[in-house]
């Protein structure tokens, strides 16, 4: 029997478009899902890490000797014991695997242990003697640039520069504002962890929570001084990522004790020791100034923006490039300054964190819009409305959206939505909760709106592609297809996406996925939101092939087809280095958010009543999931607007625990209402838009509109804490 | 030292115990059970949930010694072989679960909720939820899960 | 973390036996073993004191009398409690986790140790973890420390909730040596920082929590604890108050107060108490007596706004107890 594929399709179930379960979610309930940190090896030894005290300081010697006569370690090593290249980085190669003569932040590496024991590594370590000549660090991100250079090339990593329209128009209505974003932590529940294992003829296997295989393993091939053949990656179970682990952490440090002593190295971070393993969101300084006319449209918008990099670059590049060239927002403005400048200092390295540049720029522009709005007399959705870019519509870098930018229907859709009844009689549903503050007195209930914008995929020019194998053959007499990428799942469902993809593309219900590793090509980066477009782009493809061998047969007999292949998306340009035009970006995202908040005026006490969102994602391949992205992505801007700040004192991280570092608790997460919009972009993988980011963008900006409004206060700053509202 | 506990049913012996290992450490590293978490080790996250003589506690803050001579009930010991205990079940079909390093801590402590008050309100289960950090799924998804683990049971 | 040596006994005196130099009671475990972890503690003896006889919850004699070892969730839930002094049972609920009030002991929850980051943090100077290193926090981040009964030397605050619940009720510690019981005013168990704030309270050594003797007080049935903090739950307090009240005809005629968050120990309000003597029980009132909560309050650069906070919080739960919202 032959069918056509559409008869394949509607003949299984699970496909495109529904919500089947995990085929992971069975193991995570049970406890019996792998995770980096599970992993258990005979004959395996621990490693742990020693790390600088000092934000900055001249490392004039490390006497190991001590730590090495301790019983059951195996190994100590430093800087001199790195074979290969001992600098890594994603986009500047300037961060050592372990520090040589100096160290440029509060917890970088300096030396590795690998005992019989945690705790033997960890008492080996402390007998480990490094002194220090202390030196003053550099912490302010607006004066870095022109203080002590951390780099040989100085502390500027990158400086965006728009123009677009003219730099002197004037305009009937004016608003400034300074903004400060805190800096924020992804806060991912899995700690950093893997294990390596050493084979014989010196090449090593690493088993390891991170979110892009191959980039990782040429960064540790190059670090060993191995062909990249020889550093083979396996991808265990991931406890969450959002950035978090785009970056190196343990993963070359492991690989290291494992040639050094011949054993299996397993690696886990403590919480603590997560805090300092990696890269945050980059906190950020940002002057704004809109001109609008009387009618509320915008003339101009300029800006100028710090973004502090910390002591190494990571991904602060393109950060900075995201938060220049979604500067303004998803707003038409004809005439553009921006300057965005991302900066070396001794503060805790920043790279990727969900909405990667954009979030800031987003807490900046919307609180803009804000006071436009006020300023003009017009409702803050009425402003939004006025100047919300269309299809068609062309961005500051020149870049002409070319498919669905549907702002202002997601702000109607948000605004439309019924409000949440009134102030609740129950102490529970108002702020401080069951903390007994309030029956009400104090209580003022303002609503709050926010929209955002968010590239998909990377940027500028970077050959952004993904590799994809499935493979099919018959399985008790009926077939069965294998899907196999070294793209990561990290928790977001790809392997859900991608299970349902080739149930879709051949009609075959029964759908495994093959561990993700590094035996197969490229998948790219779990990150920008990409990875159902560009990964599910890549099997796509490959179903294409393999059913152009199968045609429309259901018996197969012996036969195993076996399709791998590369898949692209459109490609994107690099921006002008002056003019900062090109067109930088493949698709762009959109959120909206409507914050209902009650704010005890007197006691500085903030509950979100409501967090309402519309997103546009094109195609909905999977709803459950992307509702779950939404509500996801929400709690993070939820938790940023109100409560999560890593903070430095002089460059040390002061609350590097969850006791100190808040994030939200079901208690502070209110219901959502959430309208997916389904406008397909043609040029996407069944029309897809990427989901994971945007709603982190608007709902931080949208919550603080609303404490604004049941205030009066200005709250240039996120998080906002009690002490901000209390006026104290 | 050696610790001699009954975990999920079953007598078990730890040995060579050291006595600064916590109870998730020796239920992790040495009796082969990594179901419960490790992801702050401060008592703060929940997601090493157990319930230690049928209260749930969380297992990072116990010392191995405190469990001589008492009973664990981990997450692995909550299904019946493969049937999936209904709050499990739940949090499947809910979607409840995105990367799951909660889930075995916010599953226990639910687990423990639904024992205790079977029809629970959403005050209720977000009160006693409110120990288990998730990153992933904004909570929603999880209370969904519970509402709907309470009709079943 | 520090190698010790794990002992548990199952009397007093075998554990009273068992104490020495540097050793550590475990009852729940949760705040020692994280600070044994954090090596801010490093005791060569860990004694598990679990088995000892140390529980039980009665009325006897006119007070409520709590065992050491008693949970801090088996204390929130148990209905003589909940009738006789709510306010005991809503502090205990307002503090962590219910997986942790589920381990915790009522006398490891008296004797837990402050929040301050840089007694957490073993490579910072401080004067309670290492006596004369110095105090990075009169000048550091100091946002969740306090502003009275500092000192030049330690501006770290108590955390307990409960205990200011206590404070707020007179009660008492039992305290158990080899040389018999003695008992304490709760508020005066606790010291001042000084220049010795590593020496907390007035425990000996060797001696340990016996029991919590709270008086009945009928009236304190109109009682409440509230609590401001940066998040809805699980989180410390950066101003906390009992208060209890007994308004008859609309006038105060006695009250209790304390206040948490904001002190170097659970911190007795008498002067607001006084003031409110006699007062009308309305807002205003309230308001005007709680001003003097603050006198000699010594705010530092990013604590100033506990101080109007405070007061707030005060009048929240002085209209709270007294019924009049």
């Amino acid at each position: 029997m032959t069918l056509t594929p559409a008869e394949l399709t509607s003949a299984v179930s699970g496909g495109i478009g529904t919500s089947p379960q995990r085929p992971d979610g069975n193991l995570k309930v049970r406890g019996e899902f792998a995770y980096a940190s599970d992993l258990w090896h005979e004959d395996m030894i621990w490693g742990a890490t020693l790390r600088s005290p000092h934000p900055y300081a001249r490392i004039t010697s490390v006497d190991i000797t001590e730590a090495l006569k301790v019983p059951g370690v195996y190994a100590v090593l430093t800087a001199d014991d790195v074979p290969g290249r001992n600098l890594y980085g994603l986009e500047h190669k300037d961060q050592p695997v372990l520090a040589v003569d100096v160290v440029r932040y509060q917890g970088e590496p300096i030396a590795l242990v690998g005992a019989d024991h945690p705790e033997t590594a960890l008492r080996a370590m402390k007998k480990i003697v490094v002194t220090y000549e202390v030196l003053e660090p550099v912490v302010d991100m607006e004066t870095a640039v022109d203080d002590t250079p951390l780099h040989p090339g100085g502390n500027l990593v990158r400086h965006v520069p728009i123009r677009r329209g003219s730099q002197d128009v004037t305009a009937e209505v004016v608003v400034t504002g300074r903004y400060e974003v805190g800096m924020q932590d992804q806060a991912f529940l899995g700690p950093e962890s893997g294990l390596a294992v050493p084979a014989s003829d010196g090449s090593v296997d690493l088993y390891i929570a991170t979110q892009w295989l191959h980039v990782d393993r040429d960064q540790i091939a190059a670090a060993l001084g191995l062909p990249q053949e020889q550093v083979r990656l396996t991808l265990s179970g991931v406890g969450g990522a959002f950035g978090g682990r785009e970056d190196l952490s343990m993963q070359v440090h492991a690989c290291l004790l494992a040639l050094h002593t011949g054993k299996p190295v397993k690696m886990v971070y403590n919480r603590e020791e997560s805090f300092y393993g990696h890269v945050h969101r980059h906190p950020a300084v940002l002057y704004y100034e809109h001109g609008a006319d009387h009618t509320g449209k915008l003339v101009y918008v300029r800006t100028r923006m710090y973004l502090d990099g910390g002591a190494y670059a990571s991904s602060t590049p393109a950060v900075v490039a995201n938060a220049a060239t979604l500067g303004v927002g998803p707003y038409e403005v004809d005439n553009v300054t921006v300057d965005a400048y991302g900066v070396y200092t001794n503060n805790p390295p920043c790279g990727a964190m969900r909405g990667f540049g954009a979030v800031q720029a987003g807490f900046a522009y919307e609180s803009q819009m804000d006071k436009l709005a006020e300023a003009l007399g017009m409702s803050p959705v009425d402003v939004r409305v006025r100047n919300a870019m269309t299809e068609g519509s062309v961005m500051p870098t020149g870049q002409v959206v070319d498919s669905a930018a549907p702002v202002a229907q997601l702000l109607k859709l948000v605004q439309d939505k019924p409000l949440p009844a009134g102030t609740s009689s129950d102490i529970r549903e108002l702020p401080g909760g069951v903390s007994n503050t309030t029956h009400g007195e104090g209580v003022v209930r303002r609503v709050g709106y926010a929209v955002g914008i968010k590239n998909i995929c990377f940027s500028e020019g970077y050959d952004d592609y993904s590799t994809a194998r499935v493979r099919v053959s018959m399985v008790n007499g009926s077939l069965s297809a294998a899907v196999h990428t070294a793209a990561c799942e990290v928790g977001q469902g790809l392997v859900t996406i991608m299970q349902q993809i080739v149930r879709t593309e051949l009609g075959i219900e029964r759908v495994t996925v093959l561990p993700m590793d590094t035996t197969i090509g490229n998948g790219g980066s779990t990150s920008a939101s990409r990875q159902t477009y560009v990964t599910g782009g890549a099997v796509k493809a490959a179903c294409a092939l393999v059913r152009d061998k199968l045609a429309g047969r259901t018996d197969i007999g012996d036969e195993v087809i076996d399709e791998t292949t590369e898949w692209r998306h459109r490609a994107t340009e690099a921006i002008d280095p002056v003019t900062g035009q090109g067109n930088a970006h493949v698709q762009y995202g959109f959120a909206a958010h409507r914050a209902v908040v009650d704010v005890d005026v007197d006691l500085g006490l903030v509950r979100v009543v409501a967090l309402d969102c519309a997103q546009d994602v094109g195609k909905a391949l999977n709803p459950q999931a992307v509702v779950g992205q939404i509500q996801g992505g929400s709690a993070q801007g939820l938790g940023l607007a109100v409560m999560e700040e890593i903070q430095t004192s002089g460059g040390k991280v002061r609350n590097p625990s969850f006791t100190d570092y808040l994030i939200p608790t079901v208690l502070d997460m209110p219901p959502m209402s959430i309208d997916v919009l389904e406008l397909a972009d043609p040029h996407a993988p069944y029309g897809i838009r990427g989901v994971g980011e945007p709603p982190t963008i608007s709902s931080t900006p949208a919550i603080v509109a609303a404490i604004r409004a049941a205030t009066g206060l200005a709250l240039t700053r996120v998080p906002v804490r009690p002490e901000h509202l209390t006026g104290t | 030292m050696r610790v001699n506990v009954t975990v999920n049913g079953e007598q078990r012996q730890a040995d060579d115990v050291w006595e600064g290992e916590s109870l998730l450490f020796m239920l992790r590293e040495r009796l082969g059970l990594p179901g419960s978490k490790n992801a702050c080790e401060q008592g703060e996250c929940g997601s090493c949930t157990v319930y230690l003589d049928n209260v749930p506690v969380c297992a990072c803050l116990v010392a191995a010694g405190q469990a001589q001579d008492r009973s664990v009930r981990t997450v692995e010991g909550l299904a019946e072989g493969d049937q999936l205990d209904p709050v499990q079940e739940a949090f499947v079909e809910a979607g409840a679960v995105q990367c799951g390093f909660c889930t075995p801590g916010l599953v226990v402590q639910a687990h423990d909720l639904l024992d205790r008050v079977p029809n629970p309100s959403d005050p209720e289960i977000r009160e006693a939820l409110a120990g288990n950090l998730c990153r992933c799924t904004g909570y929603e998804k999880i209370l969904d899960a519970v509402r709907l683990a309470a009709s079943r049971r | 973390m520090h190698a010790f040596d794990y002992a548990a006994a199952s009397t007093v005196r075998g554990a009273l036996d068992l104490a020495g130099p540097g050793s550590a009671f475990l009852a729940g475990g949760t705040t020692l073993v994280d600070l044994m972890k954090l090596d801010v503690l490093t005791p060569d003896r860990v004694i598990d004191v679990n088995a000892l006889p140390l529980k039980g919850i009665r009325l006897h004699d006119g007070a409520l009398r709590i065992g050491a070892l008693e949970r801090m969730s088996d204390v929130a839930a148990h209905p003589v409690v909940r009738s006789v002094h709510p306010v005991i049972s809503k502090a205990l609920l307002l503090s962590a986790s219910g997986q942790v009030r589920n381990m915790a002991s009522i006398g490891g929850n008296l004797m837990q140790r402050t929040r301050c980051d840089y007694f957490r943090d073993v490579t910072s100077a401080c004067n309670k973890r290492r006596p004369g290193s110095g105090c990075p926090a009169l000048t550091g981040v100091n946002r969740n420390h306090a502003v009275l009964g500092t000192s030049d030397s330690c501006v770290a605050t108590h955390a307990s909730d409960v205990a200011v619940a206590f404070v707020a009720l007179d009660a008492q510690v039992v305290l158990r040596s080899k040389d018999g019981d003695r008992v304490a005013p709760l508020e005066e168990f606790y010291r001042l920082p000084g220049s010795t704030p590593d020496r907390e309270n007035v425990l000996g050594p060797g001696e340990l929590i016996a029991e919590v003797v709270v008086p009945v007080l009928p009236w304190a049935r109109h009682s409440t604890y509230l609590k401001i903090r940066d998040r809805q739950s699980y989180e410390f307090a950066l101003t906390s108050v009992a208060a209890a009240v007994d308004v008859k005809r609309g006038v105060v005629q006695d009250v209790r107060l304390a206040a948490g968050g904001v002190a170097a120990k659970p911190w007795r309000l008498r002067a607001v108490e006084e003031a409110l003597k006699g007062g009308v029980a309305i807002e205003r009132t309230f308001a005007e007596a709680a001003e003097s909560a603050v006198d000699g309050a010594r705010p530092l650069a990013h604590n100033a706004f506990k101080t109007a906070l405070l007061k707030r919080t005060i009048v929240r739960a002085l209209l709270d107890a007294a019924g009049a919202r």
